[in-house]
Formats: C-alpha cells, structure tokens, sequence
C-alpha cells in the first residue's frame, strides 16, 4: 500500500476525527465525577464539560455513603469469575471429549451442541426465570452462575483449536501409558493456552455488563451485581449526577485497567472468535 | 511450575469453587436461638430509609430475641419482585406494599387478615383513609404509618406578580381560572415554563398526581360499583377532556421538561404539583414564600391523591407474633411521628396528628388532613385489576406527552384494562384466599 | 491395551469429561426452551391462583393483533437495517485505517475498543446525561455548533423520532470496536502477495480495495453483521433504563416487551410465546448467514 504524506495526514484527520468522538462520554464521565451537580448540568453544553471545575471527591464519598458499592464490586468480580474459570474447565473438558476420544453417542451429541450455539440467552430467560422463581433459588450466587458455566460456543472455540493440535505429544503420553485426564491436564491446557485465554476474555466480556438476568433474579443488594447496582441507583432518589458518574468511574475502572494492560489478550480473544466462527 | 501439579490445582479450584457455590446458595437460617424476621421495604425518600433503618436498629436493641433483617428494593420494580418471590413462597414474613396493590396481593392469597391480629384501639385511632386502603373484601390486610398529601406547591411572590388570587379548600381554583394563572406566570416567566408535574418521576406518580385531574373533571379510572369495566369512563368525555387540557400546557411550554429534580427549588417555576415528601426541600428552598394550595376544581369538585405505603403480614408467615410486635412498636406515637417527621407525610394515627408540628391545627400541611378528612382524596381503584389499571394509565401520559391522539390512546387503555379483567374472570373471590 | 479396552477407558473418560457441559447445556438451556415452547400454548400467569389451561396458539394470535408487539418487531428490525450497515461501515473504516500501521495504531485502537467493556447499563446511564434537552444538553449543544445555530433543542429521548435514533447511536458507540477487531484481524490474514501482484498489474489502491480486500474479508464481515444483527434482536438494557419502551411505543423491542409481560405482569405464557417468535428471527438470520458464508473447508 503506497503512502503518500497526503493519505497518511488524511488518515491521522480521520482518526483523530474518530477518536475525539470517541472519547467523549468517557472524557465527561471521568471529569463530571468530580464536579459538583450544578457544574455538570451547566456545563454539559460546552468545551467546559470536559475541564475540571471545583474539583472534589466529594461525589465518590457519597456514593459510598448512599450505597453498597465495595460489596457490589465483589459481586461483580465473584460471578464472573466463577462463570470463567467454572466455564473453561467444563467446556473444555467437553470438548477434548468431542475432539480427541471415541465414544458412542458422540457425534450426535456433537451436532446437539452445535444446534444449541443458535440459541442467545434471551430465548430462554423467561422459562429460566420462571423456574427460578418456583425453585425458590432468585437472589442468590448459584442462580447467577450455575446456569452460564456450559456455553455451546466456548466448547465449540476449545474443539475448533483442540483439533488443529498435532497428535505427536498426546500419542507419545499414551504410549507411556498415562490417563486421558493426565494427558489433558498435562499436555493439553498448557499447550492451549491461547484459547484458554480468547475463552476466558470473551466469557468474561459476556458476563460482566450482564444486566437483564441479574435484574430479574436479584432482590436487594446483597448479591446484585454492577449493571444492576448502577441502574437502581440511577433510580434511587434525589437524582445527582455527580455521584451517579462517580459510581460510574468506579464502576468501569478495574475492567479498563485489565483491559489496558492485557489488551493484546483482549484483541487477540476477539479476533479469534471470528476465524472460528 | 511443574506439569504434575497444574491438574491437581485444577480440581482443588473447581471444588473449592463448587463448595462456595453451593454455600452461597443455601443462604441458610445461621441464626441460634433468635427469631429472625424478615422484612421488605421500598427504597424511598432518603430521609424515609434512614429512619426505617434506625427504627429497625432501635427495635432490635430493645428486644434482644427478636432479631429484624431490613431489605431495602428499589420502587420501580418493587410489585415485580413481590410477585416473583409470592410464586417460589420467599416472601418475608412482613412486607410492606403500595396501598393500591393492596387487593391484587390479597385476592391472590399471599397475605393474612390483620383483623384478629391487630389490637383494636390501635385500629380506632387509624385515620378512615388508612383502614380503607388496607381492606378489601371486607377484611383488613394493611395498615400504613402515615397517608399521603398532594397538593399545588406555589411561589407566593410569583402570584403576587401575577396578582393572582390564593385558592383554599373551600374555594378552589376553577379550570378558568387555573388557566388563566397559567397564562398570567408565563408572562413573568423568563421561559414560560410555570408548571412543575415532576414528568420525570414517572411510574406510579403518573397514577397517582394525574389520576385525581381527571377524577375532579368528573372522569375517572374505572367503574367504582363493579369494577368490571373501564369503558366509558376512562375513555369517556370528561376523561379525555381533561387529558386534552393537560396535553396543551404541555404542547404549549407550560410545562417544565424535568431534567433534574430543581426546577421548583431553583425558583424557575413558580407552580409545582408535590407531594408531603417535597415540603421539607420546598420549605427550606423557598421560606415564608412557599403556599400549599389545593387541586383545582376541574368541574366536580377539588379531588386529590392518598394512599401510600402500608404494611402487611404475608399468608404463610408463622412468626405473626413478632411481627405484629413490631408493627405495635412502629404505630406508637413516638414511631410513627419519627417517620412522619422525615418524610414529612400524614401520619396515620389521630394521636399523632395531634401532636404533629406540621398537621396539627394551624400546621403548615393542615391542608392534606382537611382533604383526607373532609373527602377530597380519592383512592386509587380497589381491585385487583389496579396493577394493569396503572401501567396503562402510565402508558397513557407517556403518550399524550408526546401529542398522540388521545382517542386512540384511550380507547387502546380501556382494550387491555378490560381484556385483562375477563381474562381474570373479573378476579372472583374465595374467602378461603389461596387456592 | 486391547482396543476394546480402550475404547471403554476413553468412553468412560469422555463421559466424565462431558457430562458437565452437557448436563449444563441440556438443563439450562435445552429444557428451558422446551418449556417457552410448551409454555407458549397455554395462558400460565405468575402467581394467579385460578387454573392453567392449554389455550392452543391464542397466545400468538394475541400477539399479531398487539400493537406494542408488532411496533417492537418493526423497531428490532428497523434498528438492524441501519445499524447493521452504519456499524460495519465504520468499524470498516477504522480497521482499514488503522491497519495501516502507521504510527499510534495501538493507542487509537485502544480507544476505540474501549467502549466494548462498559457494561451497557452504564453507557445507557452515560449517554442519558449526554441527551439532556435544552441548549445545556451535549448532544443540543453539539448539533446547535455544528449546525451552525441551526439546530433547536430537543429531549431525545422523549421525542418519537430521535428516541430510537439516539439508541441506535450510542449502541454503535460501544459496538464499533469489536467489530472493528474482528475485521482489523481479518485484514491482516490477507496475505500481502495478493496485493503485490495486482500492484504489479497496475491496480490502484481504490481497485485493489474493491477486488481483493473486500472479497477476502467476506466471511469475517458476514460473521460481524450476523453477530450484530443479532445483537439488534435482543435489545434490551438500553430500553428499560433510557426510555422504558417509550415514547409512545418508538423505542420498544422485542426483548423489552417480553421481559415486561413475564416480570411486570406475570404473563409468563405469553412472554413464552414472544422467546418463540423471537428465537425464529434469530434462527433465520443465522440461517441466511450459513448459506452465504464460503467455507474454506468443509466441516467433517
């Protein structure tokens, strides 16, 4: 591709362009949080919005008064991170099965699986939620994890990359007569870890901003994750501004400094997503 | 780290992972010998919360054997939580609920009859508004701490600009007159926006300040006899007549857009539609310029908003003792003036209004007394029907908000309030409650 | 080891080794759905003490004459057909762009990933202050500069024309980064001889982009529109926190009006009937997009 010093200032106008955009709601989210209420709504219209004013904490320290942040954030972390770590261990397992062994039964529960990989969540939210409710089981841990652990794509991701492994390693463990579960354990998982990794990072995306479940199933604070808290708080009375984007910062913070540090993780987790699918 | 120790780590995870799991979902009674009561509330006004809390902490203290565990939910999906825990049989044993609401959860049977439970000079001393809101089929199933007001919060230096006359009870403002004080605010008004209805607040709000405008026209929500049928009545002549005046003064820029909660406060407008949880903001925000003044008279009379909160002890609750323990503690005068004091409401007991700064004789909120007393409140439709009732209803403003034909609007309300009743095969009573 | 031995050590291995996705897949996900399904037959309501009974297809036939239902339908598919192209295009844009690799590459598409790991409720609470009416509001006052005075301030989300339309921007705001990934990856797996052998053909840049670029980027640009298009159909967070389906109907969907029948009003069957309706939308897409995608290799 030829550049000419032409295309490329033209590229840089259309990024910059691009990128200003971009970074607008999170130029006013980050700097609003440390305004006062009356500053935010005033200055909304203009350049000021996006330079301190009266700078303060203040906002912060009420949304700890007014709410049950810390324990929201943990939710948050807890959920998802037994979604991940539950779900790479199960489907991965599934789909070492799919891939490397022989049973009976096998391809067609293959093709089952594949077929659910058509199904988004919302499908079956309703009779989940119904069940739910009759079981009794809302407003707990378990009803936000346990149903989210198997996921038809992540076993279809781990069995797309489990069968392009060569066969020399595993066939060699074989002959020195070790386990399926030792060889997978051993040989396996280690050599897979960029899989392991897309996984994790796309069941992690999935499941963070997760709000129309949680919504449904959780009564109080005591296990309502982030989405959640943040729109209840939206709605909590009197409406300031200033502490809803304070929780919002902190809200969004811990993910964006994970993704900044591992962002290549990230890309490269999404991206192969689609080679896959 | 070496190969031979990643697959045993990975199963101590998952196990460990799996036992939190399981731990976690059995949020299981740890409780030794205390009785523990569960109890559901709204989220509310701050001041409201605050105090339910300290309540809660205080009766705690005093009675060492009882021990009281306070869920906060938020308003806006409160009647849907109720719903989805009646169904799995979580509900608390004393849960406290919208008035309106009150004969939905009762004819589906999740609550049990105050009547035998309650002492009975306890039930002397309730305002009638009270005892009404929380009987249904002839039964008492709630009790509420305090009654709601609504009113017309004014500016007075702005109707004195506008020389406007200052309604009373007695003689309200009419329709003419009330759109000619609209005309005269617009004209000292920077950007003729001179009426706060708190369009943001949404929800049961819609229902509950708007309903009595229409009521006061001489329209209404439903049928009162049987409550079978919506036809007619809400959309009937009065009903849309009245909606078509409240959609002009919004289409006209009468009506302030409420982005933020200060457009009264901030002295931009100088009439606001409120409520008794406002007076306290409004009194320090405004001084000796702040007026209650009542609800117009559309035509039939100056109606007004009631009903609030109320508690009420569920069907299958086995701890009725405690609870109603705790029920005697919240409705002593002390109690009850503690919350009334924070949020500012009608509170329930004739003793305490007494003894109220703000409600007795002379007080500056004397008028939502007058209006409960002297029948000007309206309830909300006592039916089980209530829930659809004001979801159309809210579905309704959103509309006429927006300038759609109210016609259609209506006639599309009365289709679903209806349907939904014959779906219900009119919600027939057993006395027995829960089938 | 005999082979049949083995053949038993490995079924009994694998059984183990799949027994949990599968039971999770079968349990919360196979039989949910066989419950919508049959749940969409009758007139099963939360919590009502009067009687299920099996209604047969009444509660679909409900649906067709529901006002609210049909105007979610249209709004999901009216919110694909423009999403769908702006937000491939942009994300397009981007990726061509950055895959320039020009100096910087990494901090702008840092920036424009960024929005992907916000969870959506906060952009909706976010872009709810960005649409304030009145001349104080950012995107009034944005469009009064940039209109050159010309524009006159508006509550978005209050007005039946923008309300959709402000939905449908900042959902590409936070969508465009992932697609732009995705299609940034796909084009650097286009191997560069392509591109020097028609450079050496004599084709510019402009038909290089038209014949080679874009040919070979097919599947992954299918794959981002059917993962949005899909996205379109399950709408949902932004609508009950910004708008609550209103107003007047313009932003309702699919998703939200479901969620309101079964959790606000208990009609759980009829909230059944709507998963159904809406799993054939998906299923239909996503049969469209199996029938254009070009399989470099066949699936054994």
């Amino acid at each position: 591709m030829r550049s000419t010093r032409l295309s490329v200032l033209l590229s840089y106008l259309l990024l910059g362009g691009m990128a200003m955009l971009f970074v607008v709601p999170l130029l006013m989210m980050f700097i609003g949080s440390l305004k006062p209420d009356q500053n935010i709504l005033v200055e909304a219209g203009s350049l000021a919005a996006f330079l301190p004013s009266d700078v303060s904490l203040q906002n912060y320290a009420d949304v700890f008064r007014r709410s049950d942040f810390p324990r929201y954030l943990f939710n948050s972390l807890f959920i998802t991170g037994c979604i991940v770590i539950c779900g790479l261990l199960v489907n991965s397992m599934a789909a070492y099965a799919f891939a490397r062994l022989q049973w009976r039964g096998r391809d067609l529960l293959f093709n089952l699986v594949l077929a659910l990989m058509v199904l988004p969540f919302e499908a079956i939210a309703i009779p989940l939620f119904y069940g739910a409710s009759i079981l009794g089981l809302r407003d707990s841990y378990t009803v936000q994890i346990v149903p989210f652990i198997a996921n038809a794509f992540a076993v279809y991701l781990f069995y797309s990359f489990f069968i392009s492994m060569p066969k020399e390693l595993e066939e060699a463990a074989r002959l020195d007569g070790a386990s399926t579960l030792r060889i997978f354990f051993s040989i396996i998982m280690p050599n897979a870890k960029p899989v392991f990794a897309s996984v994790a990072i796309l069941t992690f995306l999935t499941w963070w901003g997760s709000y129309l479940w949680p919504m449904m199933v959780t009564i109080g604070p005591a296990v309502r994750p982030l989405p959640v808290a943040i729109a209840s708080f939206f709605t909590l009375p009197p409406l300031y501004w200033g502490d809803i984007l304070a929780f919002g910062v902190m809200m969004v913070s811990p993910v964006l400094l994970l993704f900044v540090t591992f962002q290549r993780w990230f890309v490269r987790g999404v991206a192969s997503s689609a080679i896959k699918g | 780290m070496g190969y031979r120790f990643q697959a045993p780590i990975a199963f101590i995870v998952g196990i460990i992972l799996i036992a939190t799991l399981v731990g976690c979902g059995r949020e299981a009674d740890r409780s030794s010998d205390e009785v523990r009561l569960r109890i559901w509330a709204h989220a509310g006004q701050e001041s409201e919360r605050t105090v339910l809390q300290e309540q809660v902490a205080r009766f705690n203290r005093n009675h060492p054997e009882l021990e009281i565990q306070l869920t906060l939910i938020p308003e806006g999906s409160y009647n849907a939580q109720v719903q989805a825990a009646a169904v799995a049989g979580e509900l608390p044993e004393l849960l406290e609920l919208d008035g309106p609401f009150l004969a939905a959860y009762a004819w589906q049977g999740h609550l049990r009859p105050l009547d035998e439970l309650i002492d009975k000079g306890l039930i002397a001393d309730l305002l009638p508004s009270i005892t009404a809101q929380g009987s249904y089929a002839d039964r008492l199933w709630a009790v509420g701490v305090y009654d709601s007001g609504l009113g017309l919060y004014a500016d007075r230096s702005k109707l004195h600009q506008a020389s406007l006359r200052i309604p009373s009870l007695q003689h309200p403002w009419s329709l003419d007159e009330f759109e000619t004080a609209l005309h005269q605010l617009a004209a000292h008004d920077p950007d003729g926006q001179i009426l706060d209805l708190k369009l943001n607040y949404a929800g049961e709000w819609y229902t509950y300040a708007l309903s009595p405008l229409l009521q006061s026209a001489g329209g209404d929500l439903i049928e009162r006899t049987h409550y079978r049928s919506a036809d007619g009545v809400l959309n009937g002549p009065e009903s849309s007549a009245m909606l078509r005046n409240l959609q002009n003064w919004i289409a006209n820029n009468r009506v302030d857009p409420n982005i933020d909660d200060a457009a009264f406060t901030s002295r931009r407008v100088p009439l606001a539609m409120g409520g008794h949880w406002n007076y306290q903001l409004y009194r320090a925000s405004l001084g000796d310029d702040l007026l209650l003044l009542p609800l117009p008279d559309f035509g039939a009379g100056s109606k007004t908003g009631m009903g609030s909160w109320c508690w009420a002890i569920t069907a299958d609750s086995e701890k009725t003792v405690a609870a109603v323990t705790f029920l005697e503690f919240l409705f002593s005068t002390e109690e009850v003036l503690s919350m009334a004091n924070a949020n500012s409401a009608v509170p329930a007991t004739r003793s305490a209004i007494e003894a109220s700064p703000l409600y007795r004789p002379g007080g500056p909120l004397r008028l939502f007394v007058d209006q409960l007393e002297k029948g000007h409140g309206v309830p909300r439709p006592r039916t089980p029907a209530y829930p659809i009732i004001t979801a159309e209803f809210q579905r309704i403003i959103d509309r006429i908000r927006s300038g759609s034909d109210i016609e259609a609007v209506l006639d599309g309300a009365v289709e679903a309030i209806d349907g939904e009743i014959a779906d219900n095969h009119g919600y027939p009573w057993h006395a027995e409650g829960k089938h | 080891m005999t082979r049949d031995s083995r053949s038993n050590e490995q079924t009994a291995t694998a059984l183990l080794m799949a027994i949990p996705a599968l039971a999770g897949l079968l349990l919360f996900i196979l039989l949910p759905f066989a419950t919508a399904l049959l749940l969409a037959f009758t007139d099963l309501r939360l919590g009502s003490p009067l009687l299920v009974r099996f209604v047969g297809f009444d509660q679909f036939i409900h649906l067709i004459n529901d006002p609210d239902f049909v105007r979610a339908l249209f709004n999901n598919l009216l919110f694909a057909a423009v999403v769908v192209p702006l937000q491939t295009a942009l994300a397009l844009a981007l990726a061509l762009l950055l895959n320039r690799g020009l100096p910087g590459t990494v901090a702008f598409r840092t920036l424009f990933f960024m929005p992907v790991v916000f969870p959506m409720s906060l952009v909706s609470v976010i872009w709810s202050l960005i649409y304030a009416p009145g001349p104080d509001g950012m995107m009034n006052a944005f469009l009064e500069w940039g209109s050159f005075g010309l524009w006159e301030p508006r509550d978005f989300l209050r007005d039946p024309m923008l309300a959709l339309p402000g939905i449908m921007l900042l959902s590409i705001w936070q969508g465009v980064g992932f697609q732009m990934v995705i299609l940034l990856a796909g084009l650097q797996g286009i191997p560069q001889s392509l591109y020097e052998a028609a450079a050496l053909d004599g084709a510019g840049s402009r038909q290089q982009l038209i014949h080679i670029t874009l040919p070979q980027l097919r599947n992954p640009m299918i794959f981002v529109m059917l993962i949005t298009t899909i996205l379109a159909f399950r709408l949902f967070d932004q609508v009950q926190i910004m708008t609550r389906g209103g107003p007047d109907n313009a932003t309702t969907t699919v998703i939200y009006e479901t969620v309101q029948a079964a959790f606000a009003r208990q009609q759980v069957a009829l909230a059944s009937a709507m998963t159904v309706v809406f799993f054939l939308f998906v299923l239909a897409v996503t049969w469209l997009q199996r029938r254009y995608t070009h399989h470099e290799r066949e699936v054994s």
